[in-house]
C-alpha cells in the first residue's frame, strides 16, 4: 500500500487515512521516505546514465526518416484525393450507400412479405390449417376497405390464359402470420395456385406503377413453389404455386391487368387521376423497348397492358415483380 | 545533420505527431538501451516503434499519455521480435517463486550512486525491471502499465510490491558485500535475464 500511496494510485479516502497514520507514526514515515528516495534515485539515475542516452546523430537521422515518410504519405493522399475530389467522392458513396441500402431494405420486405405469402398458399389452399378461420370478402370489404369488394369479381371465375386455363376454386380473406390477405385459389396446369394480394405501405416498394424498375427480388423458388409478384397502387400481389414458374407468370400477365385496374378503381377519383398522370408522364419508348428486350431475352418481364385512354384509362406497361 | 523543418508548417499530421511524439524519443530511446542492452538493437527498436507511432497516429488520441501510447507500442514491437527470434521473456514465472525468495529485506543504504541503483535493478528478474522502470521512472500509471505489457492490473501490482522489496533486498545485500568483500553474482537464485 505504501508503494500505491507514493504512485498515487490509492483512493482519495485512502489517502487520507494514511496520511493520518503517518502523522503519529514516525517507522512509517521512515519508511515511506526510504521508499520516496529509491524511486526518485532509480528515476534520477536512469535519466543521467550516459550509456543509455540516445546519440544526437540517431535522433537526426530518425527525425529526417519520420518526417520524410510523414510527407510521402501526404503527398500519396495529396494525389489520390485533392480536396474537392474528396469531397465529390464522399458524397457519391454516401448517395450510393444510401440507394443500395434503400433498394437492400426493399429487396428484404418484398423478398419477407413473399414469404408470408407462400406460407399462407402452402397452409390455406393446400392444408387447410390456418389458426385463424377465413372470412369472405365481403366481411373483409366492410372491416378492412373496398379493396377486398374488388375481388370477389376480379380476376373472372374462367380465366384463360397463353398456355391453357385457369379456374377460381376459393375466395375469401385469411390471416396468416399476423398479415390478412385476399386469397384467390385457382386450379392450374393440375396445382392449386394462389392469388394473394395484400395492403402495403411505402415500404415494401416506394416507387408507382410504371415508374420503378421491375425489382425482381426473391429467389425463382420460395420455400419449394414458384412466386410471382407485382405492385398495384397499395397492394402487393402475389401468385404462388407448385407450377414451372414461367406458367405461374402466364397466369399474373392474364390477371394482373384487370386486377390492376379493379384495384385502382377503389381509389378516389382524384388519387387515381393523379396515379394516371404520373405514370403517362412516365412511359416512354425506352422503357418499352427495354421491356420488350427483356421479355425476348428471359421470357420474363414486364408486360404491356392495353388500355382504352379514351375510356379513362390508358396504354400503361405495370412492372411485373417476379423471382428470377 | 541538418533537420528539416520548411515543410512541417504545411503538414499538420506531421506537426502534431511532432508535438506531441518527438519530444519523448530520448526517454523512449532510454527505455529501449534499458531492455536491450544493445545499442544497435536499440536503435532498431525506437525506429520500428516511432515509424508504426507515425502511421498510426491517427489512433492517438490528444490529450491521453503519449509517452505511454510510445511505450505500449515499443512493447508490441519489442515482444514481436522476440517471438520472431523464438524467444521467449520467461523461463518460467518468477512470480511464484519471488515470495519464498525475500524473507528478509535489509535496510537500503541512505548514500547509494546511480551505478548502484542501475546495477541492482539490473539484477533483479527482467519482469521486475519492466513495472518499475514503467512506473518509477516512466510515470506510468498501473493501467498504462498493464496495457503496454498486456497483463492484468493486480499482476502489475503484485510484481510492484515484489519488484521493489528484491530492489531493495538487492541493493542492502549489495551494501553489505562491498562492505563484507566480494560474494556471489546470484541474486536469490533467480535469473537475471531471460
Amino acid at each position: 500500500m505504501a508503494d500505491s500511496f507514493l504512485g498515487e494510485e490509492l483512493l482519495t479516502e485512502t489517502n487520507h487515512e494514511i496520511l493520518r497514520h503517518l502523522d503519529t507514526c514516525p517507522v512509517c514515515r521512515a519508511d515511506l521516505a526510504g521508499r520516496r528516495a529509491l524511486r526518485e534515485g532509480v528515476q534520477r539515475a536512469f535519466h543521467r546514465a550516459p550509456e543509455l542516452g540516445a546519440s544526437p546523430e540517431f535522433i537526426a537521422r530518425l527525425r529526417n526518416k519520420l518526417q520524410d515518410t510523414a510527407h510521402q504519405g501526404s503527398a500519396r493522399r495529396g494525389v489520390r484525393f485533392p480536396g474537392w475530389w474528396a469531397l465529390a467522392a464522399t458524397v457519391l458513396l454516401a448517395v450510393a450507400l444510401g440507394l443500395a441500402y434503400r433498394g437492400r431494405d426493399r429487396i428484404t420486405a418484398t423478398g419477407a412479405l413473399a414469404r408470408v405469402a407462400v406460407g399462407d398458399h402452402r397452409y390455406c389452399a393446400l392444408q387447410f390449417r390456418l389458426a385463424e378461420k377465413p372470412i369472405s370478402l365481403e366481411e373483409a370489404a366492410q372491416r378492412y376497405g373496398a379493396a377486398y369488394r374488388v375481388l370477389e369479381r376480379l380476376p373472372a371465375d374462367d380465366v384463360m390464359t397463353a398456355i391453357g386455363p385457369a379456374h377460381v376454386l376459393e375466395r375469401h380473406a385469411c390471416v396468416y402470420e399476423g398479415r390478412r390477405f385476399a386469397h384467390i385459389v385457382f386450379t392450374y396446369r393440375g396445382e392449386r395456385v394462389s392469388l394473394l394480394v395484400t395492403a402495403v405501405d411505402g415500404s415494401v416498394t416506394p416507387a408507382l406503377p410504371g415508374e420503378t424498375l421491375p425489382h425482381l427480388t426473391s429467389p425463382s423458388r420460395i420455400d419449394g413453389m414458384s412466386v410471382v409478384s407485382f405492385r398495384a397502387s397499395r397492394q402487393m400481389i402475389f401468385f404462388a404455386g407448385d407450377v414451372v414458374q414461367n406458367d405461374l407468370l402466364m397466369l399474373a400477365e392474364a390477371v394482373g391487368e384487370p386486377l390492376y385496374r379493379g384495384l385502382a378503381a377503389t381509389e378516389s377519383a382524384g388519387a387515381r387521376r393523379r396515379s394516371l398522370g404520373r405514370v403517362r408522364s412516365k412511359i416512354s419508348t425506352r422503357l418499352i423497348s427495354e421491356s420488350e428486350q427483356l421479355r425476348q431475352r428471359s421470357r420474363v418481364s414486364c408486360s404491356i397492358v392495353a388500355i382504352n385512354e379514351d375510356s379513362g384509362s390508358m396504354r400503361q406497361p405495370y412492372p411485373i415483380l417476379h423471382n428470377q | 545533420m541538418a533537420q528539416k523543418s520548411a515543410p512541417a508548417a504545411a503538414d499538420p499530421a506531421w506537426a502534431a505527431f511532432e508535438a506531441e511524439a518527438l519530444p519523448h524519443l530520448d526517454r523512449l530511446f532510454r527505455l529501449a538501451m534499458w531492455f536491450e542492452r544493445n545499442r544497435s538493437e536499440a536503435e532498431d527498436l525506437v525506429q520500428e516503434t516511432m515509424m508504426q507511432a507515425l502511421q498510426s497516429f491517427h489512433r492517438f488520441r490528444p490529450g491521453t499519455n503519449c509517452r505511454a501510447w510510445l511505450t505500449t507500442i515499443l512493447q508490441n514491437v519489442r515482444s514481436n521480435r522476440r517471438r520472431a527470434r523464438g524467444r521467449s521473456l520467461l523461463v518460467d514465472d518468477p512470480d511464484d517463486r519471488i515470495g519464498h525468495a525475500t524473507p528478509f529485506v535489509p535496510p537500503v543504504p541512505q548514500e547509494l550512486t546511480d551505478g548502484e541503483l542501475l546495477g541492482a535493478l539490473g539484477r533483479i528478474p527482467v519482469v521486475f525491471q519492466e513495472v518499475i522502470v514503467l512506473c518509477d521512472v516512466e510515470e506510468l500509471t498501473y493501467k498504462e502499465i498493464a496495457d503496454a505489457l498486456a497483463i492484468p492490473l493486480g499482476t502489475v501490482m503484485s510484481r510492484l510490491h515484489r519488484g521493489r522489496a528484491l530492489l531493495r533486498a538487492e541493493l542492502g545485500h549489495r551494501r553489505q558485500s562491498i562492505v563484507s568483500g566480494p560474494t556471489s553474482e546470484t541474486t536469490h537464485g533467480m535469473p537475471r535475464r531471460s
